[in-house]
């Protein structure tokens, strides 16, 4: 009985959720509704490929192509079948993510196939083949819009998705968490640890391995359907192999198979570039420019502050609060080279008057983001924990004790 | 003890052969193991021993000859479906799941008795839930046998050599397997260990009732555990009977000494 | 014409010409990768973008020598193949120069680290190069640059395999004598300034004969089938066998090609036995990514890429699946993927002829391929797919 109280609290509180955030974001511009949308879109890419890739450990580096079957796949339906939706936009919204779900299912088991025959480095590049004949196939069928895209409307104006997408993250983080909670998880773990040893051990290695695809690619081809009928309008090019990478490196960045960590480097890294796309100056509301010495001059200093600081992690072996020290000395000597380098570098010909928006770098800094966590971090932001209630009552324990001593 | 009386069988060879290329590693290897044997394979270094285990346990598909167990035949089937007839083994060179925890290795031993669905543990179903906790407690009763209670929650990379190897009986055991087979359990352990690890073995078989199949180097060990023994040289049975027979038979002096003494 | 089922075999010859070429390119990227995989079991994502930047370094060279397209406006400045040589040379240099920087500063500090996190560091990398690169790189048309940098763009190699019949030369020949003279009666009019329908008349005929020329000359080469190779490509094929040679004395008769190989082999046992893995490691970057610089000059000056801070990406991308088509690591392996994955892609355009709208696939061709092989042969063509023991 109190179990199922228990479950009754958290559905409530995760459809309330899902309409609080509706309603919070609902009244703001189109614009920042539709980066909350594609955040929570993005969650429920990085925890399903999580599944595959983390949890059971095949390594699948193609998970866009089950979110643009379920998008097309989706959309063809929607476009065909109505010029203009009838129905209850968000009861039809499910029901093709639903659709959408299954036809990428199906795709993720005849890619799951050669996942029994492959591994490692060579799985991964079929994965991602698979991922560019399917787009590349796409682009060539005229029917659906082919490179130029499809215009999916069956609803007058976009409807109101974001509680759909979020609900589909939730439901995405609460699976995989449920699944590792209980003893179901274990095969998937043991067939990421050692197939052989798993086999050994009565588990079925290509059904638990099949499964993970068939339901990672499920829950990719939904966020799928989902985008088609809030964007209302998909192209190959919103499918790209560097959608895969990015979905990948939220994966990896987060920490390989832990979930938390999957969830936050999903909405950080979504957030990274999408804010410095918008980034004004707060009073004249241009676009801030970055002058050329001054970008040059932090590449350096950035390269110094890092080499640094792994010099740090690497050599010393001191106290904790001794480190730490040293940590920020590392990033303080980081800063000091960049207002040592900018003016050198001002005596430059041709950088001085160049400059740069920052909208146009969002990328090199989205990229050097990676490279930097990736280098002080490999294990990833999260390593393998999970959030937890108990972790967060510790964290806090241990502060003040630190802190007086 | 074993010795009186006829039991049944429950692993019988005949013939049991397999060619790599050129290479025969198994030549028609014939013996049967009867219930609550403890049985001893071994031979020198490449004699085909680990294959013979490869064979029974479904990581290769005999050439030719057969492999019954509990009177079905059992060559070529996969090693998940062998180790659900029964059948379950531990490894030469230890193969745990290095990043879960001890219970966790045991547990995913334990799992192939599931009864719950996949979609149970998606939807965190209370079903699934007992169904953990009750493998976890069964993990956790085994894990006090084999005397690795205390570091039930260490990742299981991080344990001594020694208990890796009691892990993975452990974790063998699990599957609650007719007939278990231990590839070099006592390699790389000291004396004691070693000691330990008889009076382990013996109480797998006379307490949880199970036949034991085992591969040693060590002689004094198999001799003074195994009942009856098997030697292999180049894959073909050069001997086989119980220890005394073995200790004095001149193609095994032979076969680990070289030239007859 | 000489059409069966819609495929016109007398172009077959040249197509497969052209497929070698494009797939010595992709063999000389495809070393790359192959090699560092061999030795750090690393794909390294950056190196399409060390391949951009090679020719980057090709087109500046062409700059610093003259022949940037302020200098060359209008101008027919003549060219020798020195100048070829340099931009070979430079874009080697420098491409081995960023493959060493890129592995000292993002993979060696990963050495220790799982492989997934410098997989991931390389996907930052070859991002962090291709944006980067946008802000300072210029996009730029290469082909007018290479046209007056290539002395060998008019001469060619014409290898006649089946001439046409001698009824339709002739025909041609007569045609094509005939225009001349129309073409000629036209000028002399128009300069005489004769009456203008006069004019207009002769310049109808002009018109007609130079048509009916074009026709039968048309005819004459569709029914010739042959190969014309370009100097330039000529070149290009031979420095390509040239260099491959060179990787191939260095990888096996060589002290240091020794080392490659065991690292190769076994990293740890290399470095107990004394090889300098740092070393050697440094020396796999600095060679793959020079092999990758002199296939960056030949596709931009050669095959007259345009150039942009993207360029390196699909070529990156072909020549990363035809080393795991050969079977990666293996280095005779990335030489076979690489020109089947560019023969295959010039046949799929071929085929378009059979199969209306087959071209589109083209870049999708190499993945069908690499699945088909992978399927059969997990470890790739040539490579070995280990069986784990148990």
């Amino acid at each position: 009985m109190k179990f199922w109280l228990v479950r009754l609290a958290s559905l409530l509180l995760a459809v309330g959720f899902a309409f609080g955030l509706e309603s919070v974001v609902g009244h703001q511009f189109p614009s920042i509704y539709r980066l909350v949308v594609l955040a929570g879109l993005y969650i429920t890419l990085s925890v399903s490929l999580n599944l595959i890739n983390g949890i059971t450990g095949q390594f699948s580096i193609g998970h866009a192509a089950f979110y643009m079957v379920g998008a097309y796949s989706a959309g063809f339906v929607s476009k065909a079948l109505f010029s203009h939706q009838p129905l209850v936009p968000q009861l039809w919204m499910i029901v093709m993510a639903l659709f959408g779900a299954c036809c990428a299912a199906l795709t993720g088991l005849v890619v799951g196939l050669p996942s029994l025959r492959l591994r490692g480095d060579y799985l991964a590049i079929v994965t991602l083949g698979f991922g560019e004949i399917l787009r590349i196939v796409t682009q060539n069928i005229g029917a659906i819009g082919g490179a130029y895209g499809m215009n999916v409307k069956p609803f007058g104006s976009p409807p109101q998705a974001l509680w759909l997408v979020w609900l589909l993250a939730i439901l995405c983080v609460a699976v995989c968490r449920n699944l590792l909670k209980t003893a179901h998880g274990l095969p998937f773990l043991s067939v990421r640890e050692d197939e052989v040893a798993s086999a050994a051990m009565g588990v079925k290695v290509p059904k638990t391995k099949v499964t993970a695809f068939v339901v990672g690619s499920a829950f990719a081809g939904a966020a799928g359907a989902l985008l088609a009928h809030a964007e209302t309008f998909i192209s190959p090019d919103t499918f790209k192999m560097d959608v895969s990478f990015i979905i990948l490196t939220m994966v990896v960045l987060g920490g390989t198979g832990s979930i938390t960590g999957s969830v936050i480097s999903a909405i950080a890294l979504f957030a990274i570039p999408e804010w410095l796309r918008n980034l004004q100056d707060p009073v004249t509301k241009d676009p801030i420019q970055i002058p050329g010495p001054a970008l040059v001059a932090s590449i350096i200093s950035v390269v110094i502050a890092v080499a640094l600081f792994k010099a740090v992690q690497n050599r010393f072996h001191g106290s904790k609060p001794a480190k730490f020290g040293l940590y920020l000395a590392a990033i303080a000597a980081g800063f000091v080279c960049k207002l040592a380098f900018t003016p050198i570098l001002a005596q430059a010909p041709g950088l001085a008057a160049k400059s740069f928006e920052a909208s146009a770098l969002r990328m090199v800094i989205f990229a050097a983001t990676l490279i930097i966590l990736m280098l002080i971090r490999p294990q990833g932001i999260f390593a393998h924990h999970e959030f937890s209630w108990s972790w967060v009552a510790k964290l806090f324990r241990r502060a003040p004790k630190e802190a007086t001593a | 003890m074993s010795t009186t009386g006829e039991k049944p069988v429950v692993l019988s060879l005949e013939g049991a052969t397999i060619q790599f290329g050129g290479l025969i590693a198994v030549n028609n290897a014939t013996f049967e193991l009867q219930q609550g044997d403890l049985f001893g394979l071994i031979g020198p270094n490449g004699a085909g021993k680990t294959t013979c285990f490869n064979l029974i346990t479904g990581v290769y598909k005999p050439t030719s000859g057969t492999i019954r167990f509990q009177g079905k035949e059992i060559g070529g089937l996969t090693p998940a479906k062998i180790a659900q007839m029964g059948i379950c083994r531990t490894f030469q060179n230890i193969r745990l799941f290095p990043a879960l925890s001890v219970v966790e290795n045991v547990v995913v031993g334990a799992f192939l008795r599931h009864r719950t669905t996949l979609g149970s543990a998606f939807a965190y179903l209370p079903s699934s839930i007992r169904e953990t906790s009750a493998l976890k407690k069964e993990a956790m009763d085994l894990l006090e046998v084999m005397d690795l209670a205390d570091v039930a929650q260490a990742r299981s990379a991080d344990l001594p050599y020694g208990k890796q190897r009691r892990l993975e009986i452990a974790r063998a055991m699990a599957t609650r397997p007719d007939l278990i087979l231990l590839d070099e359990p006592a390699a790389g352990m000291n004396p004691q260990e070693k000691e330990d690890l008889q009076v382990t073995v013996r109480r797998i078989r006379d307490d949880f009732q199970k036949t034991v199949l085992l591969i040693e180097h060590d002689m004094r060990f198999v001799m003074g555990l195994c009942e009856r023994i098997f030697v292999l040289d180049h894959g073909e049975e050069i001997a086989q009977g119980p220890p005394e027979k073995i200790r004095n038979d001149p193609k095994v002096i032979e076969a680990y000494l070289g030239e007859a003494v | 014409m000489n059409l069966v089922a819609g495929l016109d075999f007398s172009i077959l010859p040249q197509q497969l010409v052209n497929g070698l070429l494009l797939g010595s390119i992709y063999a000389l990227i495809a070393l790359g990768y192959t090699m560092v995989y061999g030795v750090l079991r690393l794909i390294n994502f950056a190196h399409g973008e060390v391949f951009m930047l090679g020719s980057y370094a090709a087109l500046f060279t062409s700059w610093l020598l003259g022949f940037s397209p302020e200098a060359v406006r209008g101008v027919d400045r003549p060219s020798t193949w020195v100048n070829l040589v340099v931009m070979l040379l430079v874009s080697m240099i420098v491409c081995g120069l960023i493959g060493v920087l890129i592995e000292f500063l993002a993979y060696r500090p990963m050495r220790n680290q799982p492989r997934i996190a410098s997989l991931i560091t390389a996907i930052g990398v070859s991002l962090f190069i291709q944006y980067a690169g946008g802000l300072f790189l210029p996009q730029s048309p290469p082909p007018a640059i290479s046209e007056q940098v290539n002395p060998y763009r008019n001469e060619k190699v014409s290898i006649v395999l089946k001439p046409a019949g001698q009824e339709i030369v002739a025909q041609a020949a007569d045609a094509t004598k005939k225009a001349a003279i129309a073409e000629k009666a036209y000028d002399d009019a128009q300069k005489a300034g004769a009456p203008a329908d006069k004019v207009e008349q002769l310049r109808n005929d002009a018109q007609i004969a130079s048509n009916d020329a074009s026709r039968l000359q048309t005819q004459v080469s569709s029914q010739t089938s042959g190969l014309v190779i370009p100097y330039g490509q000529l070149g290009m094929l031979i420095t390509t066998m040239v260099l491959m040679a060179v990787l191939w004395f260095v990888v096996q008769k060589t002290k240091t090609g020794r080392a490659m190989r065991a690292v190769a082999h076994d990293f740890d046992s290399a470095a107990l036995m004394g090889v300098n893995v740092g070393r050697i490691i440094t020396i796999t970057f600095m060679i793959g990514s020079a092999l990758a610089g002199a296939g960056a000059m030949m596709y931009a000056t050669v095959l007259r890429t345009p150039l942009s801070p993207f360029l390196g990406v699909q070529p990156g991308v072909k020549a990363f699946v035809a080393a795991v088509l050969g079977g990666i690591g293996n280095i005779p392996g990335a030489v076979l993927g690489g020109i089947l994955m560019g023969i295959v892609e010039t046949l799929v355009v071929w085929l378009d002829g059979l199969v209306p709208g087959l071209s589109g696939y083209k870049d999708a061709v190499a993945f069908v391929v690499l699945i088909a092989v992978l399927l059969f042969r997990p470890g790739g063509l040539l490579g070995s797919s280990k069986v784990e023991k148990v």
